[in-house]
C-alpha cells in the first residue's frame, strides 16, 4: 500500500480511538488495544500487540485523574507503535518516539480546547429553549473535534515522520502554550463560582472555607473533606432534632442542653 | 390521592436504564470550564422532559440545572444520576422543594465519588487488568487485549447497572423520610454544607495558579509562590474563584469571563509572572 494510504489508515485509528469516550470509556483507547489495530494496518499484528503492551506499561501512570490531563497516550501510542513497526526498530524506539509525541499532542490539544467552552455555551442556549438536542449536538461537536484533531495528528505524524512532528511543535511559541495551560488551570473556578452562587447563603459560607482550609493546611483529600462534612451535618441534624423533641414536650427553653437527657 | 397525575410523572425502571445507557458518553464533550456537564445533561434530559411535561418553565430550568459543572469517575455517574432522578421526581411533585439542594447534593457526591472511583477503577482495576493481560500480550497473543478489556469492563458495567438503581432507591427513601419528619429546611442546609465544603476542597485542589516571579536576583532571590504558600496554600486559587464569583453575581457573560481569563493567563505568563 502507498505511504499515503497507510497514513490515512493510521489517522483513522487515531480518530476511532478517542471515540471510545462516546461509548463508555471502555479503555479501548489505550495502547494495549490501539497497538494491535496499528499492527493490523501495517500488516504485523503480533508486533502491534507486543509493542502496544510495552507502551501500556510505560504509560501506566498517564491517565486523567480529576482535572489533571496526562500526555496524550492515544496519539503517542498510535504513532509510537506505527514508527516502531514500520522502521523495524522495536519496543525501545516506540517508547522513545511515543513520549515526546504524547507531550506535543497534549500541547496542541490545549490550544484547540480553548474553543470548547464556547461550544458548550451554544448548548446552554438550547437548554434555555428546552431543546436538549442542542445539548447533544454541542457534546458531539466538542467530542468530534477532539477525535478529528487526534486523527489528523496521527495522519500527519505518520506521513511527515517524527522530524516533521518536531517542526510542527516549534511553530507555536512555548510562551503561548504555557500561557494557555495557565489559563486552562484557572477555568474550573468559573464552574465552581456558578455552583457556589446557587448554594451559597450565610449558614453555609463558613463551611466553604472549612473545606478549603482542610485541603490547604492539612492536605485532606476531597473524600476526607466530604466525610468531615458528613459528621458536621450529622451533629447539626442530631442536636436540632433533640431540641425539636424537647420543645414539643412543652419545655420551651431554647437553650436546653442535649446532655440533660442523662 | 394524587394517583393519575403522579403516576405519569414517576421514575420507572425503564427511565433508570435509559440514564444508565445515556451515561456512556460521559467523557465526551469534556471542557475545562464545566468538564462533563454536557454529557450529564444528555444523560438526564429525557427524564426531565417526562417529569416536567407540560410545564415549559420548569422543564428548561431543570435542563439548565443539569448543565452545571460536573466531573466524576464515569462508571459511578449512573449512581449520581439515580440520586438526582429521585430528587427531580420529588421536585416535580412538591412545589415547596428547594432546587438548590439538588445542585448541592450532586456536588457533594461527585467529589468524594471521584476519589473513590478513580482509585478503584483507574488505580486498581485497570492496573490489575494490565497485569493479567500484559504477560500474554508481550508474547504477541491476541487473547491479551481481550482479557484486558473483559477484566476492566465487566465490573465497570455492573457498577453502572446497579449504581443507577441503588442511587435512585437511596434518594427516594431518604427524601421520603426527611419530608415526613418536616426537616426539609434542615436537609437543605445539610446538603448545602456538604456541597460548599466539597467545592472549597476542589477549589484548593483543582484551580491551580502558580506564580513563577521571584524577588531579588541571583542566590538571594526568593520565590513569591513560596511566600504565598507559607501564608495559605492556594490563596490565589481563592482569589480567582472570588473574582469569578463576583463577575457571575454581576451577570457578566461567561464567554467574556472565559476570554478574559485566557488572555490574562497568556499575558501574565508571557510577562513571567505566572507559569505552569
Amino acid at each position: 500500500m502507498s505511504n499515503l494510504g497507510t497514513a490515512l489508515l493510521i489517522g483513522l485509528v487515531g480518530f476511532v480511538g478517542p471515540l471510545d469516550f462516546a461509548i463508555g470509556s471502555n479503555m479501548l483507547n489505550r495502547p494495549i488495544i490501539l497497538g494491535p489495530l496499528v499492527g493490523l494496518v501495517l500488516g504485523n499484528l503480533s508486533q502491534g500487540i507486543i509493542i502496544g503492551a510495552s507502551l501500556e506499561l510505560v504509560f501506566m501512570g498517564a491517565i486523567s485523574v480529576g482535572a489533571y490531563l496526562p500526555p496524550d497516550v492515544i496519539v503517542g501510542g498510535v504513532l509510537g507503535t506505527a514508527f516502531a513497526i514500520s522502521l523495524g526498530k522495536g519496543v525501545g524506539a516506540a517508547i522513545a518516539i511515543a513520549m515526546p509525541i504524547a507531550m506535543l499532542s497534549l500541547a496542541i490539544g490545549n490550544l484547540t480546547s480553548v474553543i470548547f467552552p464556547a461550544i458548550a455555551h451554544i448548548g446552554d442556549r438550547y437548554a434555555k429553549e428546552g431543546k436538549p438536542g442542542g445539548i447533544t449536538a454541542s457534546m458531539w461537536g466538542i467530542g468530534l473535534i477532539e477525535c478529528t484533531r487526534r486523527g489528523i495528528l496521527c495522519f500527519l505524524g505518520y506521513y511527515a515522520g517524527s522530524a516533521g512532528m518536531k517542526a510542527l511543535l516549534s511553530v507555536i511559541p512555548q510562551n503561548i502554550i504555557n500561557g494557555l495551560q495557565v489559563a486552562a488551570n484557572m477555568l474550573p473556578a468559573i464552574g465552581f463560582a456558578i455552583l457556589l452562587e446557587m448554594i451559597m447563603n450565610k449558614t453555609v459560607l463558613p463551611y466553604f472555607f472549612l473545606g478549603f482550609l482542610l485541603s490547604a493546611y492539612l492536605k485532606v483529600p476531597v473524600l476526607g473533606v466530604a466525610l468531615f462534612g458528613l459528621i458536621i451535618v450529622f451533629v447539626r441534624f442530631h442536636s436540632d432534632q433533640n431540641r425539636a423533641v424537647v420543645s414539643t414536650n412543652g419545655s420551651s427553653q431554647e437553650d436546653v442542653n442535649d446532655d440533660d437527657d442523662f | 390521592m394524587m394517583t393519575t397525575i403522579s403516576n405519569e410523572k414517576k421514575v420507572t425502571n425503564k427511565d433508570l436504564m435509559q440514564i444508565m445507557w445515556r451515561s456512556l458518553p460521559m467523557e465526551f464533550g469534556w471542557n475545562y470550564e464545566r468538564q462533563m456537564h454536557l454529557a450529564f445533561a444528555y444523560m438526564m434530559a429525557p427524564l426531565m422532559k417526562k417529569l416536567y411535561h407540560g410545564d415549559q418553565k420548569e422543564y428548561t430550568e431543570s435542563l439548565e440545572r443539569q448543565m452545571e459543572f460536573f466531573n466524576c469517575t464515569p462508571q459511578l455517574v449512573p449512581f449520581i444520576g439515580g440520586v438526582v432522578a429521585s430528587m427531580e421526581e420529588k421536585n416535580a411533585e412538591d412545589k415547596d422543594f428547594d432546587v438548590s439542594s439538588i445542585s448541592a447534593i450532586k456536588t457533594a457526591l461527585m467529589g468524594p465519588l471521584s476519589g473513590i472511583g478513580d482509585s478503584l477503577f483507574l488505580g486498581t482495576l485497570r492496573v490489575l487488568a494490565v497485569g493479567i493481560a500484559a504477560s500474554l500480550s508481550l508474547k504477541g497473543n491476541i487473547l491479551g487485549p481481550m482479557i484486558f478489556l473483559l477484566t476492566y469492563n465487566i465490573p465497570a458495567y455492573l457498577v453502572r447497572y446497579f449504581g443507577v438503581k441503588v442511587g435512585y432507591n437511596i434518594g427516594t427513601s431518604y427524601l421520603e423520610r426527611i419530608q415526613k419528619s418536616g426537616l426539609m429546611d434542615k436537609f437543605k442546609d445539610a446538603a448545602g454544607i456538604l456541597g460548599v465544603m466539597v467545592i472549597g476542597a476542589m477549589t484548593q485542589n483543582m484551580v491551580v495558579v502558580k506564580v513563577v516571579a521571584k524577588f531579588g536576583t541571583g542566590k538571594t532571590a526568593t520565590s513569591l509562590q513560596s511566600i504565598l504558600d507559607s501564608i495559605l496554600p492556594g490563596l490565589l486559587s481563592l482569589l480567582v474563584l472570588y473574582i469569578f464569583y463576583v463577575l457571575n453575581k454581576k451577570k457578566v457573560n461567561v464567554l467574556w469571563q472565559l476570554l478574559g481569563a485566557t488572555i490574562i493567563g497568556v499575558l501574565l505568563t508571557a510577562w513571567g509572572i505566572l507559569g505552569v
